[in-house]
């Protein structure tokens, strides 16, 4: 039985199928589990109060949470279907924030309230506009270590015990 | 201007921060989160719930912010925060886990500055 400390016991490496549930994709669900919510709450804020005076804007703002929480939900499950939906709900975030983005500084007219995507993120600090490339970069990285089950990834090795 | 929101906005802030840190160096050292990771969430915790009921209390007092929809959400939302963020960082094996807390802490630490924003706007 390993002593438990204060600062934590060593590190394992990384396993398991789920890219949400393994290292550095557990990161990125807590990201991707933050903006579910935030996109989801200022979206149902913003359509149950003020849906007249921007219905464009505020559609996109519940469609970006529902992405939100479809990825979040996909980069949990993992498996062959949980890693599809990730990705196609990624993909269509990083359209969405690049599309929402490039319009909201274009015709400022049609998007006179907040989204998640306005600006590329930007009342978000960007992390909108981030968070799609890393989705993706973990998707694709966990993929190619899925199929050798064999060899351990040597650089995540726990620590030399004393 | 809120006479409670002050002080307590700045001790989450500080708290936040501590967690933040701690977060980021037991990923550092290549360790999993420990108590003291625990321990300081659970201040943070009880921080945000001290100054959620002091703001219900003002709310219950007919003293509302003008966004009242967008500040109750903040205000339930931001005390899930440092619990989801702990449960979800304590059953990680890798050295991420305190990535995961740092960035809850970084969440916390942006919510309660937009709270009390929100809350110090102009009443009309």
């Amino acid at each position: 039985m390993r002593e438990i400390r204060a600062l934590g016991e060593p590190a394992t490496a990384a396993d398991g199928t789920a890219p949400g549930r393994r290292g550095a994709g557990r990161v990125l669900v807590a990201v991707y589990g933050t903006f579910a919510l935030a996109a989801g709450a200022r979206a149902a804020v913003q359509l149950s109060t003020k849906f007249a005076e921007a219905p464009v804007a505020y559609l996109l703002s519940a469609l970006a949470a529902v992405i939100y929480i479809v990825a979040t939900v996909g980069l949990v499950r993992g498996g062959r279907g949980g890693r599809r939906t990730a990705l196609v709900a990624i993909s269509a975030e990083l359209v969405g924030v690049l599309v929402v983005g490039t319009f909201s500084l274009a015709d400022r007219a049609a998007f006179p309230d907040e989204t998640v995507w306005s600006v590329y993120g930007q009342g978000y600090g960007f992390v909108p506009l981030v968070l799609p490339v890393l989705g993706l970069l973990v998707l694709r990285r966990t993929a190619q270590k899925s199929p050798p089950k064999s060899p351990p990834p040597p650089k995540s090795s726990p620590p030399p015990s004393p | 201007m809120g006479p409670v929101q002050g002080p307590i906005v700045v001790a989450i802030t500080v708290v936040a921060v501590v967690l933040a840190v701690l977060g980021v160096a037991s990923t550092l050292a290549r360790r999993r989160i420990g108590l003291l990771h625990l321990a300081v969430a659970a201040v943070l915790e009880l921080l945000l719930l001290v100054q959620a009921v002091l703001a219900v209390v003002r709310m219950a007092g007919g003293d509302t912010p003008p966004e009242t929809a967008t500040f109750s959400g903040y205000l339930a939302g931001i005390v899930l925060v440092p619990v989801a963020g702990s449960l979800w960082a304590r059953t990680e094996q890798t050295r991420w886990a305190g990535t995961v807390v740092a960035v809850t802490a970084a969440v916390v630490g942006v919510m309660i500055w937009r709270l009390l924003q929100l809350w110090e706007a102009p009443r009309a």
